[in-house]
């Protein structure tokens, strides 16, 4: 792999590092299975291209493109909380809203950001090369993302999001409003992607209302990575799991698509995630059934 | 103190399936009593419980806690007043928290989350002090996932949860039902010393009749949603387990057969 290869790689790696840390969130947390990612990943990214287009700046357009996708994530919470649509379901819903809102937000499916000004403008006279200029851009926003993630976790208010995800009826006996931890949490889920989305964008040049087709699996792959590398100690180890997943994942998949004796092709990036991730999720489930295997055949 | 009036439950109003689970329940129960109730299954009183916490609605009546009525409180809000323990093991803590995370979710009881960490070294030494008088070896597990103590020291570790923030009330909804005898009996332990610590008023739902008898300065039975008995004071130091099986038999002069095993097993 070259090193133009490679820097990309990271840099794929750390924005999808942000779209793990939601789905952590919502899949791990709060046990609320949310697929509207696969939508508020666009929303975040057309409503951030459409408002720089626009000549708005670059920061306040990627603060507005994160809002839109955290209120996507309301909306998918108001849905189950409210009328008690099968979160999945009611994520699909908002996911299948979200692919007609996106191409709406951008007025055509795909937007070009090559000329336009983004969040890494004033930065390119420092000096430091455009091709590391990126990667250190998006591991910085990863990074600090993460460690906001983990502190909040630590805190009260998200220990109790935690408990709302573990166990309902005791979080609300000591008095833990669970509606509210569940919208909140959904909030914040679809925020990060979104945001994962305005970065795309802005370091990619484009958006595309056809970009956030399998956001979910990929986030999944990358939180499953993690868990299983680096174990379910402490929150902080789980989140940085996250990125550090993410970015393993990017490689593999690049390393697969890269070898010519497999014969691969960028079209069969979805199939291959699919196969990664349902690998990491057998992985374990065979790994304790051998050890279990094992361990009789001792006895005997 | 908790006050009901004329309360009345009933579920799937209107409907075919409808249910009256409490028909009109007047109880006052003065601060610092310890109230168990019995009944047959049915009887209403989980409902009973469930309702003062504010799991269930009421459908007439009112709760009143000292002189606030509660009624329309919801239950999150009630936990000011009240903690509770449940029968099963598993619902009263999160499995897949840590024993220190459980504890300072209980902490938390009737408080806001800031966004302030939930653990620091003074709240692991008050943890470590508390689980220290369970002497089941818990205080150096403080790291450890819930979920994997047994299910009498879980049931232990909620009923210091339920005793780590002041509140007035303590329900217990057959919190030893689901132990060994003698976990059973070394949580029973652990609830007496607690309540007479913190001078709680506490209403107890128990299968065993022994238990109902032995714990507390009062004893209700409930049958079909109502009180049918209320023992107190010389009464009930005199009564025996067989009393209040005859007493049983007498509720139930519906020609119903005294079916309940269970209760003669438990005693």
């Amino acid at each position: 792999m070259s090193l133009y290869a490679f820097l990309g790689t990271l840099e794929i790696g750390f924005i999808y590092g942000l779209v793990a840390m939601g789905v952590f969130i919502t899949f791990r947390v709060l046990d609320f299975p949310d697929l509207t990612v696969d939508g508020s990943f666009t929303l975040g990214a057309a409503t951030t291209a459409t408002l720089i287009v626009l000549d708005i700046n670059p920061f306040l357009s990627t603060l507005c493109g994160t809002l839109a996708a955290s209120s996507a994530g309301l909306v998918t919470a108001w849905l189950n909380l409210r009328f008690n649509i099968l979160h999945l379901l009611a994520s699909i819903l908002t996911m299948t809203a979200l692919y007609t809102i996106n191409l709406r937000v951008m007025g055509k499916p795909n937007m070009s950001l090559i000329m336009e000004p983004t969040m890494l403008t004033p930065f390119e006279g420092l000096g430091i090369p455009a091709m590391y200029l990126k990667v250190v851009f998006v591991a910085v926003f990863a990074i600090v993302a993460g460690l906001l993630v983990a502190w909040f976790l630590y805190t009260q208010y998200g220990l109790a999001m935690r408990a709302v995800g573990s166990n309902k009826r005791m979080a609300q006996a000591n008095g833990i409003v669970v509606d509210e931890k569940v919208y909140v949490g959904l909030a914040l889920s679809n925020g990060l992607v979104g945001l994962a989305g305005a970065l795309f964008a802005q370091t990619n040049g484009f958006a595309d209302s056809t970009m956030g087709i399998g956001t979910i699996v990929v986030g999944l792959a990358a939180v499953i990575i993690g868990e299983s590398l680096f174990g379910t100690r402490s929150i902080l180890i789980v989140v940085m799991g996250c990125i550090i997943g993410s970015i393993l994942y990017r490689i593999a998949v690049s390393m697969a698509l890269n070898a010519d004796f497999l014969g691969f092709q960028a079209s069969d990036l979805n199939l291959l995630t699919a196969v990664l991730v349902t690998l990491s999720l057998i992985f374990p489930k065979l790994r304790s059934e051998w050890k279990a295997k094992k361990a009789k055949r001792k006895e005997i | 103190m908790i006050r009901c009036e004329n309360l009345h439950v009933t579920f799937n109003h209107g409907l075919a399936t409808e249910k009256l689970a409490l028909r009109g329940i007047d109880i006052t129960i003065p601060s610092g009593d310890f109230v168990t109730v019995i009944g047959s299954n049915g009887a209403g009183k989980s409902t009973l419980l469930n309702t003062i916490a504010g799991d269930i609605e009421t459908t007439r009546g009112h709760i009143f806690f000292e002189d606030r009525d509660v009624t329309n409180l919801p239950a999150t809000a009630r936990t000011k007043d009240i903690a509770r323990v449940f029968q099963d093991p598993l619902a009263g803590t999160c499995g897949d928290l840590s024993v220190e995370e459980n504890m300072a979710l209980a902490y938390g009881r009737g408080k806001r989350g800031r966004l302030t960490f939930a653990l620091n070294s003074k709240l692991r030494k008050l943890f470590k002090e508390q689980l220290s008088r369970l002497n089941l070896g818990i205080e150096d597990r403080l790291n450890v996932q819930m979920g994997l103590l047994s299910g009498g020291q879980r049931q232990s570790v909620s009923l210091l949860m339920a005793a780590l923030q002041p509140s007035s009330i303590l329900l217990l909804d057959e919190h030893t039902a689901a132990l060994d005898p003698k976990t059973a009996a070394l949580v029973m332990d652990i609830t007496s010393q607690i309540i007479e610590e913190k001078k709680l008023t506490v209403m107890m739902v128990t299968h065993s009749m022994r238990q109902a008898l032995d714990y507390g300065t009062r004893t209700l039975m409930l049958h079909e949603g109502k009180v049918v008995f209320d023992l107190t004071g010389e009464e009930r130091a005199k009564y025996e387990v067989k009393d209040l099986l005859n007493l049983f038999a007498l509720s139930r002069n519906d020609g119903e057969e005294l079916d309940d095993d269970k209760l003669l097993l438990d005693t």
